[in-house]
């Protein structure tokens, strides 16, 4: 039987070889969306990051050492580029408003001298100057960014008015009781990367691209069962004396180590052009391994349901796009509202990310991801018997 | 060992939508070549799915060389050769892959899988185009292939199901020459076709098949003796009213009247005859003939003779019920 189940193998891979548009369709077509969406996306991602600061036009109308205060407080600040001149000219609030319309800039600060001795009554009178400060922003810029940014700002200026309004009483303190303490708060991310590293687009990617990959196996695998039943062979195969179950099998095995080498080719690909860290490859192997099982009893429950080549492409295509995209392999399901959330649970692809998400961002070992692991295992079985009870291996 | 290679007893396959076999006993010699002929949906291709294991019989018994594959499924069916009707192989790789894998799946290994699989190219003339992808091969050299396939585990019984289908004139002499030597050495074959001219050069017996039942079984030439008549083939312009049906009947030379509308067969013993008195039929001359041709006593006389159908006419209405089925 063994011997059977591996000419089985062999001969399918040797067809899976030279059957290039299942090549494309299995690595090319993943690759190119890793590579395209990581790098069309990093930035969405990453924005915000010492790497990658978000730039914000500075526009002063009249000088004083208020606004350089205020100005000097928000050079400290990570993430974010301040930019006083363009093309060597200095911004004034009507250019700035220019710059982003235009779509140059996304984000402009304009301040105003007497920004500090302003009274707190005067926020509510609308016969006055307006506001001190004013935050343009141009209407397509990332909401949460935004608010981000806005607080950050605020909070630069609230603490130099209050400074200022209570000058009288602060005299004779030291400096540094008057310095912001950045000891104050730290942010830990948990898990057993550094602290503070955020996870970038390719983390998101290399293995939502991945599972979006592994899964159109279930085109190639019941396309071929469909059309081996169509062209004789399956009924030539069924004639040799081997089992039924050494036939599935020696079907099945090629198409699960094709998943296998996709997965490790698309790692390999993050690692080696986006520096993504792997973490415990224990753990990611023990994804993976679960992962494939699930594509592969999709694969087969899909020709065991589909009597046509119309059929059979339409559910394989259906199931590989709208479970990828409700399993958070497009759009982040955490974006998602609630109830497209829970229904993402009910996708294998929704555990196989979090799996790989506790590898490679948390840091997390091979006991750590048994939970999803043993979900992927059980989507598998229960495609692999449903499959199986409805799997016709007798002619019409 | 019993002396059939294959003995069928009381064999029925029922599907939800139909009966395919209704009850078939038949016996294959060992050594002889044996032909099953019908037209499509007769039950032959059914019949062959049960002898070769794919699918299991609704009541009966099924003995190869004296044994049940319900008792040995897998020495039953190492005994076995199929060759079916369409190409069974893989086109996007080379003949030798393809001998070796099937080969491999009948537990052929090393030395032995590469003597035997030299052995059938040799036997296909396939030999020198062993390492082509098959796709680029000639209809012939594919249809050549898919019978060495089933040779290369060397079976005692080959069954081949209608392997001649699409085959131009010199392919099939070649396939027809090759089955005759195959059989010279002892093969047993089961020869299913629609061709009566195959059946009546190849085969030592055969069986005529018909909606699921054997109608009669005996050598080609004591069928031909006992059943054939010759047989007048008419189509008149126009569709042929009761009265004219049992004027043609009452004709002294024709012995049974067979058809339907414009289309009529007239079994008789002299041929010639018959359309003379045919034609001196009044009404004959009102209603006009379109064609007409005699037929010498041969199987598909024979076949008319025991189904009142011609075998492509079968095959037609078989066609047409199974695509009124569908629709």
């Amino acid at each position: 039987m063994i011997h059977q189940i591996l000419a089985l193998t062999v001969k399918e891979l040797k067809v899976l070889w030279r059957d290039r548009e299942a090549l494309v369709l299995l690595f090319a077509m993943p690759l190119f969306f890793i590579l395209v969406m990581s790098w069309a996306l990093q930035g969405v991602y990453e924005a915000g990051t010492r790497d990658r600061p978000v730039e914000i036009l500075v526009a002063k109308a009249g000088d004083g050492k208020e606004v350089a205060d205020v100005l000097e407080d928000l050079s400290g600040m990570e993430g974010l580029a301040w930019v006083g001149s363009v093309d060597g000219v200095p911004l004034t609030p009507e250019r700035a408003e220019a710059l982003i319309r235009g779509g140059r800039y996304d984000l402009a600060l304009c301040l105003r001298a007497g920004l500090l001795g302003r009274s707190p009554a005067a926020s509510g009178d609308a016969s006055g100057p307006g506001p001190p400060a004013v935050l343009l922003a141009d209407p397509a810029v990332n909401r949460r960014l935004l608010h981000s940014i806005q607080g950050s700002i605020q909070g630069v200026i609230q603490r130099r008015v209050l400074m200022a309004r209570l000058a009288p009483l602060l005299q004779g303190l030291p400096d540094e009781a008057l310095t912001p303490d950045p000891g104050l708060l730290e942010t830990r991310m948990l898990g057993g990367f550094a602290t503070g590293r955020r996870p970038t687009a390719t983390e998101q990617h290399v293995p939502a691209y991945t599972i979006f990959g592994v899964f159109f196996i279930v085109l190639t695998l019941a396309s071929g069962l469909l059309r081996e039943k169509q062209e004789g062979t399956f009924r030539r195969i069924l004639s040799a004396p081997l089992s039924r179950t050494a036939l599935l099998t020696g079907k099945l095995v090629p198409y699960y180590l094709v998943n296998l080498v996709q997965i490790g080719l698309m790692f390999a690909v993050g690692w080696a052009v986006f520096h993504v860290r792997l973490g415990s490859i224990a753990a990611l192997a023990v994804v993976s391994l679960a992962l494939a099982a699930s594509a592969n009893g999709m694969g087969l429950l899909v020709a065991a349901l589909g009597r046509t080549e119309a059929q059979v492409n339409g559910f394989s295509v259906l199931l590989a796009v709208t479970l990828s995209a409700l399993g958070g392999m497009m759009v982040p399901s955490f974006v998602m509202p609630p109830g497209l959330q829970l229904l993402s649970r009910f996708t294998p692809h929704a555990w196989a990310l979090d799996g790989y998400h506790d590898v490679m961002i948390r840091g997390l070992g091979v006991r750590d991801v048994l939970p999803e692991a043993g979900v992927l295992l059980g989507f598998a079985a229960v495609f692999f018997a449903f499959a199986l009870w409805r799997f016709r291996f007798e002619p019409r | 060992m019993d002396s059939a290679a294959i003995r069928l007893e009381d064999l029925v396959k029922t599907y939800p939508a139909a009966r395919a076999v209704r009850g078939i006993d038949l016996e294959v010699r060992q050594g002889e070549f044996f032909g099953l002929l019908g037209p499509n949906g007769a039950g032959k291709t059914t019949t062959i799915a049960m002898l070769t294991g794919l699918t299991n019989p609704s009541s009966g018994r099924i003995l190869i060389e004296g044994v049940s594959p319900g008792s040995d499924p897998m020495g039953v069916k190492s005994r076995l050769g199929f060759v079916p009707q369409e190409f069974a192989f893989y086109p996007t790789l080379s003949a030798l892959d393809n001998l070796r894998f099937f080969g491999r799946l009948y537990g052929l290994r090393g030395a032995q899988l590469a003597q035997r699989v030299q052995a059938v190219l040799e036997i296909a003339d396939l030999a020198e185009r062993a390492r082509q992808i098959v796709a680029t091969f000639s209809n012939g050299m594919m249809r050549r292939l898919n019978v060495a396939i089933g040779l290369v585990h060397e079976p005692r019984i080959l069954i081949l199901d209608e392997p001649t289908a699409g085959v131009d004139a010199q392919s099939r002499n070649a396939l027809y020459e090759t089955l005759e030597l195959l059989n010279r050495e002892g093969v047993t074959v089961l020869y299913t076709t629609h061709h009566m001219e195959e059946a009546q050069r190849l085969c030592r017996r055969v069986a005529i098949m018909d909606r699921g039942r054997v109608l009669t079984v005996d050598t080609p030439t004591a069928l031909v003796r006992a059943y054939g008549e010759g047989l007048v083939r008419v189509e008149f312009r126009a569709g042929v009213g009761k009265a004219l049906q049992d004027r043609m009947a009452e004709l002294e030379t024709v012995q049974g009247l067979d058809g339907c509308d414009r289309h009529w067969y007239l079994k008789t013993r002299e041929p010639e005859g018959a359309v003379r008195a045919l034609m001196a039929l009044e009404e004959i001359r009102e209603l006009g003939i379109s064609s007409l041709n005699i037929m010498e006593p041969n199987l598909e006389s024979v076949f008319i003779h025991l189904t009142g159908r011609r075998l492509r006419d079968a095959a037609r209405e078989e066609r047409t019920a199974l695509e009124e089925g569908n629709t």
